[in-house]
């Protein structure tokens, strides 16, 4: 399923029709009559059909609903809040990440931490940075509050551990080098709005 | 009508047919789970078991030894001797139930083999005279199974699920003996070959045409007596957790499954010999292959009926049965008795 | 109080001092005005303007307008307000949108006024130059590019430290456009063509400051612009948790916060990163600032270890240790000696408080007169036998406060000239002398200062002595008449005329020549001079230093002090040596030497208890524990603990020997059975400042009084003035003791100190022979000294030097080169 089909799947085809109960009979006439006419009507009959036709549908149609999970996937939404990426410069593949620590400060969880430094650069380098997920409630608001746009949610949502408490590294949640051309922009929680430059007000240059 | 001379019925040859059904049952309703659950996801547009084995055949296997395997437990205040007996009730009576049924045709087993060559094995174990009474019978003796099952066990879901056996069993063990009344009347024998070979004529002269009330009713009354939805109140999981299995773990639950799916089994054979031709060839169809489609058809019938339909409720079900489905029947038998005299 | 006005602020009144600026008098009164450049202590700068108001109709700078009786002032107006909108988008800027890395970020003031002010727009701009990051000091980074030039480091530098290392230079941008001078308010403008012309630059004209290293600019900087240099990016500041705690290094006891996070991502144990300090009240010299992590980090409790300290105190005959310590601590070691008769030897602390008790009986009571914090309120300071610069910062920060914000004057006695002290003012006269001649300098100050009615008989007339009449030949300009005869070209007439015409003559003029200021180094003129200084003076301070504990008149001395206190209108104040000397001197019955088995407490012993990490049975460093401190200013403060400490303390020892209490604490309260200490609860002592900048820490020594003493002072004796080569015993500045030594950011060595010219003379290395022993030092100059003098640090203790020098502070030695 691609991700366009699968946002629309289910949504607003079938034609409900809202059941017309009618009042229970109240005199045992009432009931045997009710009994005779649904017999006769074949109601049953009619469950059975569409029992066998969802049956013929699945086997013969491709209807199948089933996704043998493990093996397969389904695409997740963009703004599911699943494990933690963080980001790369587009241009020069340095981490987008500035160690500014607001994501540390807002965190209600208190499960992330980082180490920084003045690098030889002159630069804020971060040489760690660890989200504990033992504790991680996937609240999104480090990737809200992230100015860099550098800490999003990724699309891994498998959580489950052998360990009560599973820390990620900076490295297990960068985007490797090499895949940088993947690296997906994170238009989920915390995104730049699209009508973001309309609320800014302009900043005079002298240049 | 020809007749056939059979070969002598020895006693080695139905000890072989008894094993022979006690084996072939038990897979047949083992492999019944893994089509039961098989149909009902395909009806919800599932897939059903898929990982152990192609096409998760081999779940039936996997089943099988977390059935083996899982500890036997038997609670504290239950009667041990009685709680450890009533599944064996329910799984001996439904197979002895089958020992009357013909399951295959008769087949005498070849001369190469040792030991064993040479023996006639029968279609059934016991063809007796009176092998409707008998299976009959034998399903409602299985009646003990899950009553005394709930009542041993201590336990109130136990206690309301062996009331609601009784109740269901007994009411519909009427309804089911007056629906195959008619058909017996019309056969004139209590003999399950007799009524197979009083279709043997084709299609037209299946008993269903001349009898279809009967077999409505006796379908009913059939799936009432298997615990089959929509009458599965017995260990209906909303209402009473597990009714009289609630306690049962391991082997001897599982032998109140197999028991249920062997008394399924003898129901779809019972309405494949009483109403549908039996094993008569169809055309260039053999008998035995005709009858395995037939009987086929009515164990689909209930899988596809439990995935389309809800269940009743108890007083529900009562109604139905001694005041729509009891005058029905004996109303039947007596227009029948009416038409036979006329 | 006499001088109380009443003022009123947006139409509340309000109750202040006569004189105090408007916005320290909205800030007592818990009044905001929005102010920058303003340091509580300094004088205003008017860099920042922000902090306009309304006084009686007038726009005035709060932090520079004094507050008159029934003042009226309005805080803001729609055109102040307009004025602050635009002073803070100046500031912005060209301010680069960098608050994601900085280290001011969350306390930064330009955030909190840019939020406050609600500046969510900009509507001027200038082409940005470029700013250079520099690394100035081993501990200063300025990065020009956040600078906003309200120049508080400056003015600090300036006005409190004394060094004046930092001032602003040219920034090199552009002019501003003119429209602006038109379209802007007028502060903002005015403000901003002053900022767009500076950065701040080290005053020596080099890339280096060269200068105490205190940190205390960058603690004032109130934004990211000048960081230390190890904390830069390390941390946010709200990651930081502060612990309120007092400085372990010197006598001021400074009020400092430790602040503390875990190690890293790894190690989670808890770490300082750095120190913090109310800077509006208390400045921190290097020391306070940057040597913090002394902490002994052990692993758990050393049952054997303990055991054997136990039995080696039982053993012991005297117990050794110095005097960075807390006064439990103090207590419970002297508690050792009442039950077991041990015999408690402290260097400093001896020598201090037998100089203090000379003092008391002559005095009649039990300390010095006045604390740091009232002398810099005075107008003259004298100070006599005390290396300012390194014995206590604070010191120097009051003589340099009292020069810069009171217009005073200052003399400075000391064998060792001292450029940063000479050059805090053009009123300040530094006397050098030679090593020995104290008593003189205290006579001197006698002569000059004391009512002589009061002095004694014998006294007065010796003082009379010295003054003698001598002439001396000096040259003067004097217009002399000429008379000329001119002829008159024109007319041929000759005629007289009378012209003025400079003339150098020399004459002999009489003069009075006061001997006691020439032998102590005092110029001829010194008379004229100290008029000068003395002009408009009203109130005077002595500071009195170490110099005259370790002194073979140290008695005399003493008494003389005590003499100068009745008979004139100086405060005194003593510096005590180390740390908690004055609380040990107080606490502790002090024996004058050591005898047979010896336990050292951070000393060397036979048995070392020692925070240091190096000991026999290790024990808490001073940021490990709780207890309470004795500073210069006679208050006991509490101090906390910001690491945790996982081994034994000394008052587990005193459980072990059978008179413990169940935590250190339970000491506090117990200090009272000794004289000046009261019975207060250690969780009970406050530990802060007020808006108002009230000092809230712990509780003051009370002071006893009594009859003073009938013992005259001696004449002074100028034999034991010491000639030739000399050692003097004195620490290189931000360096102390062990814990100070210990620290990663200090980076003063243990060598020899000495002056450019003489360091160049002694070469790299030396060996000092100091009669009883020889030592080799390396040769370190510190181009803040003059004179032939070395100084001979005695910051470690294992070095001993206190015994190398004795009972003197200065000492002839042989120096050779190695
Ligand atoms: S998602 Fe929420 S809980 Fe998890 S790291 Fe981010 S802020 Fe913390
Ligand atoms: S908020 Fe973003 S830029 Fe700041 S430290 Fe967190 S990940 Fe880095
Ligand atoms: S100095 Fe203040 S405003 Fe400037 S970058 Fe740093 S935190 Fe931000
Ligand atoms: S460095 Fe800091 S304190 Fe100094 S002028 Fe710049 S902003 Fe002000
Ligand atoms: S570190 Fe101290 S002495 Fe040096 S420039 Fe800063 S305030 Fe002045
Ligand atoms: S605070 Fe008054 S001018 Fe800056």
């Amino acid at each position: 399923m691609s991700l366009e089909e699968f946002k629309n799947r289910n949504i607003g085809k079938q034609n409900y029709v809202k059941l017309d109960l009618e009042h229970t009979p109240q005199t045992p006439l009432g009931r045997f009559s009710r009994v005779v006419r649904r017999t006769l009507k074949g109601e049953l009959f009619v469950g059975l059909y569409v029992t066998l036709r969802e049956m013929i549908n699945a086997l013969f149609r491709g209807e199948m609903h089933t996704v043998k999970y493990p093996l397969e996937k389904l695409p997740i939404s963009p703004r599911y809040r699943a494990i933690h990426d963080m980001l790369r410069l587009l241009e020069s593949g340095h981490y987008r990440c500035i160690g500014c620590g607001l994501c540390e400060k807002i965190c209600i969880s208190n499960c992330i931490r980082m180490d920084t430094r003045y690098d030889e650069n002159q630069r804020k380098e971060v040489s760690e940075y660890t989200i504990n997920f033992g504790r991680c409630i996937f609240c999104g608001y480090c990737a809200e509050v992230c100015p860099e746009l550098a800490i999003v949610h990724g699309g891994r949502y498998e959580t489950a551990s052998e360990q009560r408490a599973s820390f990620s590294i900076f490295e297990d949640m960068l985007t490797p080098v090499d895949a940088l051309k993947q690296q997906k922009e994170y238009d989920g929680f915390g995104a730049v709005s699209p009508n973001a430059d309309e609320n800014i007000k302009k900043t005079p240059l002298a240049y | 009508m020809e007749v056939t001379v059979l070969p002598e019925v020895t006693w080695l040859g139905v000890v072989i047919k008894a094993v022979i059904i006690l084996a072939i049952i038990s897979a047949i309703a083992g492999f019944g789970t893994y089509l039961e659950r098989k149909v009902l996801a395909f009806m919800q547009r599932r897939l059903g078991p898929m990982h152990v084995g192609p096409y998760g055949l081999l779940q039936i296997l996997a089943d099988g030894i977390k059935l083996f395997t899982k500890e036997d437990i038997v609670p504290q205040n239950a009667n041990k001797l009685i709680f450890q007996v009533a599944p064996a009730i329910t799984a001996a009576t439904a197979f002895i139930a089958l020992s009357a049924v013909p399951v295959f045709p008769d087949f005498t087993i070849p001369e190469f083999i040792p030991l064993l060559g040479g023996t006639f094995v029968p279609s059934m174990a016991a063809d007796l005279n009176i092998g409707v009474l008998f299976i009959l019978g034998m399903m409602a003796a299985g009646l003990y199974g899950p009553l005394l099952a709930g009542m041993a066990q201590a336990n109130k879901w136990g206690i309301l699920g062996s009331a609601r056996t009784a109740i269901q069993f007994l009411s519909y063990e009427v309804v089911t003996g007056l629906s195959i009344l008619a058909p017996i009347m019309l056969v004139g024998s209590l003999s399950l070959i007799e009524f197979n070979d009083y279709q043997a004529g084709g299609i037209g002269s299946w008993m269903m045409w001349q009898q279809p009330v009967a077999l409505i009713l006796f379908l009913i009354a059939g799936f009432a007596e298997t615990n089959r939805t929509p009458f599965d109140l017995l260990e209906h999981e909303a209402e009473v957790v597990s009714g009289y299995a609630t306690e049962y773990s391991g082997m001897r639950w599982g032998m109140f499954f197999i028991g249920e799916y062997a008394n399924m089994i003898t129901i779809s054979v019972l309405a494949a010999v009483i109403f549908a031709g039996g094993y008569n060839d169809l055309g260039f169809l053999a008998g035995w292959f005709v009858i395995i489609l037939k009987i086929a058809f009515f164990f689909f019938l209930m899988l596809w009926v439990r995935a389309a339909w809800p269940h009743v409720r108890p007083d529900q079900l009562m109604w139905l049965c001694w005041k729509v489905l009891m005058p029905i029947a004996v109303i039947n038998v007596v227009i029948t008795g009416f038409v036979m005299m006329a | 109080m006499s001088n109380e006005i009443t003022i009123k602020i947006d139409g509340i009144e309000y109750k202040t001092k006569e004189g105090e600026y408007i916005l320290n008098a909205a800030r007592a009164n818990n009044v905001f005005i929005p102010a920058i450049c303003y340091l509580t202590r300094c004088s205003p700068t008017l860099a920042c303007r922000i902090c306009l108001v309304e006084a009686d109709g007038k726009r005035v700078y709060a932090c520079n307008a004094k507050a008159k009786e029934g003042m009226e002032i309005t805080t803001s107006t729609p055109d102040i307000l307009e004025e602050r909108r635009a002073i803070m988008e100046v500031y912005d800027v060209n301010h680069p949108l960098q608050c994601g890395v900085c280290d001011q970020s969350g306390e930064c003031e330009l955030q909190n006024y840019t939020l406050e002010i609600g500046v969510d727009s900009q509507s001027y701009a200038i082409p940005d130059t470029k700013r250079e990051t520099k690394d100035w000091s081993s501990v200063l980074h300025y990065d020009a590019g956040l600078c906003i030039v309200c120049e508080r480091c400056v003015t600090v530098c300036k006005d409190m430290i004394g060094d004046a290392a930092i001032k602003t230079g040219p920034r090199g941008g552009e002019a501003l456009p003119k429209e602006y001078k038109e379209s802007m308010p007028k502060d903002a403008y005015a403000m901003w063509n002053k900022l767009q012309k500076s950065i701040i630059v080290p005053s020596n004209g080099s890339e280096f400051t060269n200068c105490s290293d205190c940190g205390e600019c960058t603690a004032v900087c109130p934004v990211g612009a000048l960081v230390s240099r190890d904390f830069i990016y390390k941390s946010n500041a709200w990651e930081l948790e502060q612990i309120p705690a007092t400085c372990a290094h010197c006598s001021n006891g400074c009020q400092i916060f430790y602040e503390v996070k875990h190690t890293s991502i790894t190690d989670p144990t808890p770490k300082i990163y750095r120190v913090t300090n109310e800077w509006n009240y208390v400045s921190l010299c290097g020391s306070g600032r940057f040597a913090y992590d002394f902490e002994n980090r052990v692993e758990g409790k050393d049952a054997e270890a303990f055991a054997r300290a136990v039995e080696a105190l039982q053993k012991a005959d005297t117990i050794r240790f110095n005097s960075v310590i807390t006064n439990e601590e103090a207590l419970m070691l002297q508690t050792l000696k009442e039950k077991f008769g041990k015999k408690l030897v402290n260097n400093d602390a001896y020598a201090f408080g037998k100089f203090l008790s000379t003092y008391g009986k002559a005095a009649g009571k039990m300390l010095y007169g006045s604390d740091l914090k009232s002398i810099t309120s005075s107008d003259f300071v004298i100070s006599v036998g005390a290396a300012l610069r390194n014995d206590n910062p604070n010191a120097r920060y009051a003589f340099n406060n009292i020069q810069k914000m009171n217009k005073g004057a200052g003399l400075y006695f000391h064998p060792v000239a001292d450029t940063v002290i000479s050059d805090l003012g053009k009123n300040v006269m530094s006397m050098i002398h030679k090593p020995g001649l104290e008593e003189a300098a205290l006579y001197l100050v006698l002569d000059l200062f004391s009512d002589k009615e009061k002095l004694p008989e014998a006294t007065r007339s010796y003082l009379e002595s010295f003054h003698k009449k001598g002439t001396r030949t000096v040259t003067e300009k004097v217009m002399e008449e000429v008379t000329e005869t001119v002829v008159d070209e024109a007319t041929g007439e000759s005629k007289e005329v009378t012209k003025k015409v400079p003339k150098s003559v020399s004459k002999e003029v009489e003069f009075e020549i006061n001997e006691l200021a020439s032998m102590l180094g005092g110029s001829d003129d010194f008379a004229d001079a100290f008029e000068k200084m003395m002009a408009k003076k009203e109130s005077f301070s002595l500071i009195v230093g170490e110099d005259l504990y370790f002194h073979p008149k140290a008695e005399n001395l003493a008494r003389l002090v005590a003499l100068i206190e009745s008979t004139s209108a100086i405060n005194i104040v003593m510096i005590p040596p180390k740390t908690n000397s004055l609380g040990v001197a107080l606490i502790c019955d002090l024996d004058d030497a050591a005898e047979g088995y010896t336990v050292g407490y951070n000393e060397n012993g036979d048995f070392r208890l020692s925070a240091l990490g190096n000991g026999d049975l290790d024990m808490p460093a001073l940021n490990q524990q709780e207890g309470t401190l004795t500073n210069i200013n006679k208050l006991v403060v509490p101090t906390n603990a910001a690491l945790g400490y996982n081994g034994y303390v000394l008052n587990d020892l005193m459980n072990a020997l059978g008179c413990g209490e169940e935590l250190t604490v339970a000491w506090t309260p117990k200090l009272a059975s000794k004289r000046g200490f009261e019975a207060h609860c250690f969780d009970d002592l406050p530990n802060g400042y007020t808006n108002s900048g009230a000092e809230q820490r712990g509780y003051a020594l009370v002071d006893l009084h009594r009859r003073a003493g009938e013992e005259g002072v001696e004449e002074f004796d100028g034999s034991i003035a010491l000639e030739g080569e000399i050692a003097y015993r004195c620490n290189p500045q931000r360096q102390f003791n062990d814990f100070t030594d210990k620290s990663h950011e200090i980076f003063e060595a243990f060598a020899l100190y000495a002056s450019s010219t003489k360091a160049e003379e002694l070469g790299a290395k030396v060996e000092v022979d100091f009669g009883s022993e020889r030592r080799v030092f390396d040769v370190v100059a510190d181009e803040r000294m003059e004179g032939n003098i070395v100084k001979v640090p005695d910051f470690r203790s294992a070095d001993d030097i206190y015994g190398l020098f004795g009972e003197n502070r200065f000492k002839n030695v042989t120096i050779r080169k190695v």
